[in-house]
């Protein structure tokens, strides 16, 4: 329970971070540490060097942009949980029901995104609010959408020497709804199944996505469309079902609380 | 060694620590503040929770040398403090401790419930605690001792907190614009892996199914499935330091985002030429996480197409126990298993110049970054929830 040996740095920039990821091959980036340390502890991952930019400034930021806000990669869950940005009301919402506040208070945005626990809340709920991630790397600056960041489980489309090093979040109009549900055992821990909705009749986005499966979240875009069109009358077991046993296959337990998961989110979006 | 300098229950402290250390042990064993307890030292109990820079936090999961700079403060540093009075007495008055080793880490989370929480309700409280583990009390008295205390702070302020509104905005229907597609998405190939949870499985144990098809005769993959070097160099990470035609000795290397393992074992083969099929029982261990698998594969082989195509279904029972085991996380296992499946029939193809196997056809393994190597039944089990 006690971890391997390793060497740590905290570079006092990012351009510090940069230059330590470009150098060292086997370095692994800490910031929050919350999924990280678990690993080190139980000894199933034993890097060579930590690089932490847990409190690297350029990553600590939450800048309104006009059209999107940006969230700096090392913003803890804990820190959107206490900021209400006004047309990010989503956020709020899902990072209060990650883990547990000690989790929150250390846990962050781009951590949790480069971790690509398939599990965890922020791949799904950026996805569903196509949100951007923003990249850099020795190759410079790159822009992903959030939905195909995450390749699998624990894999993304960082390259070796790259880190997020924001997340742009598109804001919502007024008459935007969105829903979020998850299916927990134990409160806090990782859901068994969840599901994230978005709709914007302004920018004519609809988005609902599946998360908690083996590997990404998956869109149930039809279905996020037939909504758009025809609001409530859309929503039928049937059209639920067969949109989840596209893209997730599973027992008859998951395919339940999968299907659960996308009702009870879509219930949100149209709760009064 | 590396120097940390940061204030300690209020007293500024300067030390060398190994990076490894976690700031529970720093605090425990550097520094006799025994108050903290260590449980899971993964971040699931609560009972090691301190506070770092006016915030509650895991100490298992901080590492000292990244506290440098912090104000940490653990429970011994709260003596002083009014509302920790508040909470010790309610603690006492309500029952909310038996054998008081969840206490110090409940007293912290209970103090933070308080002050930032200052309206919570009972379901409130239930909800903010879950972060920490009782095995004792059953949660009631803690309970009860937070909410008298809540009580009777607002009875002193009466202040309350008003949650902001969210948007009330009715649904408006809309002509949607078609998203832009991302990663290719084939369903179908994700319907390849069957799990059972079989009753009569014995605890601990998982047992799935998997299939694929290579455009070889039944013959040949016979004969593959024959020669234990040539599976093994199918099998990513695989290994084999000694073998004849009924045993195998060798190691699995793994690797998964951060996670690794080898895992060291060896291998018993049976192999039945009237069925076409075989049977394969192994077991190995990871002495760098002291994990422990074993497990059983078996495999038949069928010919589909006139014999122009084989089928080969493999039906795999394992078992896990130690660190992998204990990192449990359900679903991800299956997405593991379904990738190296892939994995070892496309190099299975490959090694006959059969080309790409016909089915299941992985999106997965047109990433070009497949940084995991792995065992199958090893995989499979890692993040399973054990039954």
């Amino acid at each position: 329970m006690k971890a391997s040996a390793f060497d740590y740095v905290r570079p006092p920039d990012l351009a510090g971070v940069l230059d330590m990821l470009r150098q060292f091959s086997g370095a692994k980036l800490i910031a929050g540490g919350q999924s990280l340390l678990p690993l080190l502890n139980l000894r199933l991952a034993r890097p060579t060097l930590l690089i932490d930019i847990g409190r690297t400034e350029a990553l600590r930021a939450i800048e309104d942009r006009g059209t999107h806000v940006r969230i700096g990669a090392a913003v803890t869950h804990a820190e959107l949980e206490d900021c209400l940005i006004p047309d990010c009301p989503m956020l709020r919402t899902v990072a209060g029901g990650i883990a547990y506040r000690a989790i929150r208070n250390r846990g962050t945005v781009g951590g949790s995104l480069a971790h690509a626990d398939p599990a965890a809340d922020w791949p799904l709920a950026m996805a569903a609010l196509g949100a951007t991630v923003v990249v850099e790397g020795k190759a410079g600056h790159r822009r992903l959408p959030a939905d195909g960041f995450m390749l699998g489980a624990f894999q993304t489309r960082l390259e070796e020497d790259e880190l997020v090093v924001a997340v742009d979040v598109p804001k919502l109009s007024p008459d935007a709804r969105y829903g979020y549900y998850k299916f927990c055992r134990k409160t806090g821990e990782f859901p068994e199944a969840s599901a994230a909705a978005v709709f914007d009749p302004f920018s004519r986005t609809a988005r609902l996505y599946l998360g908690a499966l083996s590997g990404p979240p998956q869109p149930l875009h039809d279905l996020a469309a037939t909504i758009a069109r025809q609001g409530l009358a859309a929503i039928a077991d049937v059209a639920i079902a067969d949109a989840v046993d596209r893209v997730a296959a599973g027992d008859s337990i998951e395919r339940r609380m999968r299907c659960a998961a996308v009702t009870r989110a879509l219930k949100e979006v149209f709760a009064e | 060694m590396t120097t940390v300098a940061f204030t300690l229950n209020g007293v500024p402290i300067s030390a060398d620590v190994q990076p490894r250390t976690h700031l529970g042990d720093f605090l425990r064993d550097g520094h006799r503040l025994s108050g903290t307890h260590l449980g899971c030292e993964h971040g699931v109990c609560g009972a090691c929770t301190v506070q770092i820079n006016g915030a509650q936090a895991r100490s298992c999961l901080t590492l000292a040398v990244a506290c440098d700079g912090a104000e940490v403060m653990t429970i011994e540093g709260f003596d002083h403090d009014p509302v920790m009075a508040d909470l010790r007495e309610a603690f006492t008055t309500h029952h909310g401790l038996q054998c008081g080793f969840c206490t110090p880490g409940m007293l912290i989370a209970a103090r933070d419930i308080v002050l930032r929480v200052p309206d919570a309700a009972e379901k409130t409280i239930r909800r903010e605690l879950s972060g920490n583990l009782c095995r004792c009390t059953g949660y009631v008295g803690i309970v009860d001792a937070i909410a008298s205390v809540i009580e009777k702070r607002k009875e002193r302020t009466e202040a309350a907190l008003a949650t902001p509104a969210r948007t009330a905005a009715a649904f408006a229907t809309f002509e949607p614009i078609a998203p832009s597609s991302t990663a290719s998405r084939s369903p179908s190939s994700r319907e390849t892996l069957t799990f059972a949870r079989e009753a009569s499985l014995r605890p601990g144990w998982t047992r799935f199914d998997e299939s694929f098809v290579i455009h070889k005769p039944r013959a040949v993959i016979w004969e593959l499935f024959g020669d234990v070097r040539r599976v093994a160099a199918c099998l990513p990470g695989v290994e084999v330091t000694s073998c004849d035609d009924t045993s195998a000795k060798g190691r699995m290397m793994t690797k998964l985002g951060p996670i690794a393992a080898s895992f060291a074992g060896s291998a018993l083969i049976t192999r039945d030429p009237a069925n076409w099929s075989g049977t394969i029982v192994g077991a190995g261990t990871d002495s760098g996480s002291g994990s422990r698998t074993k497990g059983e594969i078996v495999y038949r082989l069928g010919p589909i197409e006139q014999d122009e195509m084989t089928r080969v279904d493999l039906s795999v029972l394992y078992n896990l126990q130690g660190s992998l085991a204990q990192f449990s996380r359900s679903g991800l296992a299956q997405e593991f298993a379904r990738q190296l499946v892939a994995k070892f029939a496309e190099n299975c193809s490959s090694q006959l110049g059969g080309g790409q196997p016909a089915a299941p056809a992985s999106q997965s393994l047109d990433v070009g970054k497949m940084l995991w190597l792995a065992s199958l039944a090893w995989l499979k089990q890692i993040f399973r929830r054990s039954n």
